[in-house]
């Protein structure tokens, strides 16, 4: 029996007296590829904060054995610093050995502007791409990907999905929401959420 | 550690490319407390006091032989309070408004009980409940001791007429009835030609003893009319601007300001940019994310203070001023203004979170930062419950730490006590901010 890289046991999130997120069960096994579908407001992202360590769990618990990188649905960077800037802070507090050198090895695989303009003035795509570059800081095993490609046009969400994608053959495993059908196509395993519970695994439930 | 220092420097480097945000924190809050020392300076040092004439004094009036011109008497005492001219009706209505701070009344009788000198005649003082009339009541008693100074300055002067008169002689009247006085001086010289005789001798041994001690009349009469005077001497001092209270002052404003606002908008900028969900996913715990706030406030609260302290010095060692600059209680002071503004960094972080936003989080600093302020510069006599609540604000702690550490001659003690209070009070706002920081990635 193969270990999970990640599991939940029934984590729940509450906002006051809303329920985001009713208890719920996951796993995540390597090499696997899981898509979570829904409508809005059905739960996904703070399912994926929750995995991520972002939010704490109302209830539950999350046990993780592999590093995680996260890709917020919001791009999450310092405005006011570049691209590189804020690539070589992330990596120093991840812990790279070589932060500025693996701030331009992301900045070149993401085609990132080098220059020293302060990220908030980039383009959406381009912060997007940023994004996703930070997630990748630490060498995670499992990434938690929100809408990952919802800004970018198809060439940049073709070579977001080849990096991402690549992460599987390494042993590791990702787990992202969308809202795009095709995308759903990068999945072995489809979550259904509706109004913050777990209400099937086939798509057409969703978009039918 | 290492951490906090990375959080410290990447905030450091956004607040250094934003000039403008940078130019206003650091000018704002020196206006700010230069107008409002100004203002406070000035209001309480002249405060409005109703002068009431119900005897209907005149312009001149003489006393003891000296005329008096009152008009010129009470611009020449009142000058620790601003009199203004009001009908009884008029100060009552004043000082029930709050516009008067006390009124001073001539009551009917007073010019004749002055000149027939039978009885004391009496000013009446009336003074609100406000926190100034303490100090009002004071000023008063200062104007009525000058005005007596003067008074009796003008008897001594009366009676020394009658002295001067029996030792040099000459015209004189009393109750308007003239006479010649020959004089001790001219009677000494009339006994001269006498023939020589021991009861000529011993009239003239008392013509020179009797001269003797009223030549001393007038110092005598000085004397014990002022046992003891105060003379002022003139030295180079310092002018309010220079004094080391508003040295104190501005430093301390200038860096609750600067440090509440600085570390409220840091942290609510977290969760604006959304940065706060990655470092909370075990890169930062909540307690290094605090410390960062705290640290950033610390080292640009550093920075200003020690700025604010050696221009402050190099205009009073310029302008020559009497003490100059106490050099070396600046490191004393600059530790107190670490953490001053280390606390009430601490405080901003907790004001951050809760605002949860940067934009309102500055907003919520700036109002709240004033009132902390104005709180911590209420005398304890003037309102004992703005003094108890400035008791838990960081800026009256810091205040009188500065002025202790900069010009107290034993400062330790106070030191010890303000940073003791300050230290408390950082440990309580930090442990708010920490559990309120948890909310921001929500």
């Amino acid at each position: 029996m193969t270990s999970a890289l990640l599991r939940a046991l029934r984590i729940a999130r509450r906002f006051g007296e809303v329920e985001a997120l009713a208890p719920t069960d996951f796993e995540l096994l390597p090499g696997e590829s899981v898509a979570l579908v829904g409508p809005n407001g059905a739960g996904k992202s703070t399912l994926l904060a929750i995995l991520a360590g972002a939010l704490e769990p109302s209830e539950g618990s999350v046990e993780s054995h592999a590093r995680i990188g996260w890709v917020p649905q919001r791009p999450a960077h310092y405005s006011r610093l570049s691209a590189r800037e804020n690539l070589e802070l992330f990596a120093r507090l991840e812990g790279e050995r070589e932060p500025a050198r693996r701030a331009r090895e992301l900045l070149e695989r993401f085609s990132l502007p080098a220059g020293e303009r302060p990220s908030g003035e980039l383009s959406v795509g381009n912060r997007q791409r940023l994004n996703v570059a930070l997630s990748l800081l630490g060498d995670p095993r499992v990434l938690l990907l929100d809408e990952p490609t919802a800004a970018l046009d198809p060439g940049q969400r073709r070579r977001v999905w080849e990096v991402v994608t690549a992460l599987r053959g390494k042993g590791g495993a990702i787990c992202f929401a969308t809202q795009n059908l095709e995308e759903v196509g990068h999945a072995d395993r489809v979550i259904v959420l509706q109004d913050g519970r777990v209400t099937g695994s086939s798509v057409d439930e969703v978009f039918a | 550690m290492n951490t906090v220092l990375l959080l410290l420097q990447k905030d450091l480097r956004v607040l250094r490319r934003s000039p403008v945000i940078l130019g206003a924190l650091v000018a704002y809050p020196i206006v700010i407390a230069l107008l409002v020392g100004l203002v406070a300076g000035y209001a309480s040092a002249k405060p409005r006091v109703a002068f009431v004439d119900e005897d209907h004094l005149p312009n001149v009036v003489a006393v003891g032989g000296h005329r008096f011109h009152i008009q010129k008497v009470v611009d020449g005492v009142a000058k620790q309070v601003t009199l203004v001219r009001l009908s009884p009706g008029e100060a009552a209505r004043e000082l029930a408004d709050g516009k008067v701070v006390a009124t001073i009344t001539v009551p009917q009788g007073f010019l004749g009980d002055l000149q027939t000198t039978v009885r004391s005649p009496s000013l009446i003082l009336q003074t609100g409940s406000g926190g100034l009339s303490p100090r009002v009541t004071q000023q008063v008693q200062s104007l009525v001791y000058q005005l007596n100074g003067k008074l009796q300055a003008g008897y001594i002067s009366a009676n020394l007429v009658f002295v001067r008169l029996l030792l040099h002689g000459g015209q004189g009247n009393f109750l308007g009835r003239h006479f010649n006085v020959l004089g001790l001086e001219r009677t000494q010289s009339e006994l001269a030609k006498l023939p020589p005789s021991k009861r000529v001798a011993a009239i003239e041994h008392f013509v020179r003893v009797a001269r003797a001690g009223l030549a001393q009349t007038g110092a005598a009469l000085r004397a014990t009319a002022n046992p003891i005077t105060l003379r002022q001497a003139k030295t180079h001092g310092r002018t309010w601007l220079l004094s080391a209270q508003v040295q104190s002052y501005g430093i301390a404003l200038t860096v609750t300001f600067l440090a509440l606002l600085l570390a409220a908008g840091a942290a609510a900028a977290e969760h604006d940019e959304g940065t706060i969900g990655r470092l909370r996913r075990g890169l930062v715990s909540l307690t290094e994310l605090v410390w960062a706030k705290v640290a950033l406030a610390a080292v640009v609260g550093l920075a200003l203070g020690a700025a604010i302290a050696i221009v402050f010095g190099i205009v009073v060692e310029a302008g020559g001023i009497t003490g100059g600059e106490p050099w070396s209680r600046l490191p004393l002071l600059l530790a107190g203004v670490v953490l001053a503004a280390a606390v009430t960094g601490a405080a901003g972080t907790l004001l951050g979170a809760l605002a949860r936003e940067a934009r309102t989080a500055s907003l919520l600093a700036v109002l709240v930062v004033l009132p902390v302020v104005f709180l911590g510069l209420v005398p304890r006599g003037a309102l004992a419950f703005a003094y108890w609540v400035s008791l838990f604000l960081p800026f009256a702690h810091a205040f009188r730490l500065f002025d202790a550490a900069l010009y107290s001659t034993h400062p330790w003690h106070t030191v010890a006590i303000e940073a003791a209070w300050l230290l408390g009070l950082g440990l309580a706002f930090g442990g708010l901010a920490r559990r309120v920081v948890r909310t921001l990635s929500e």
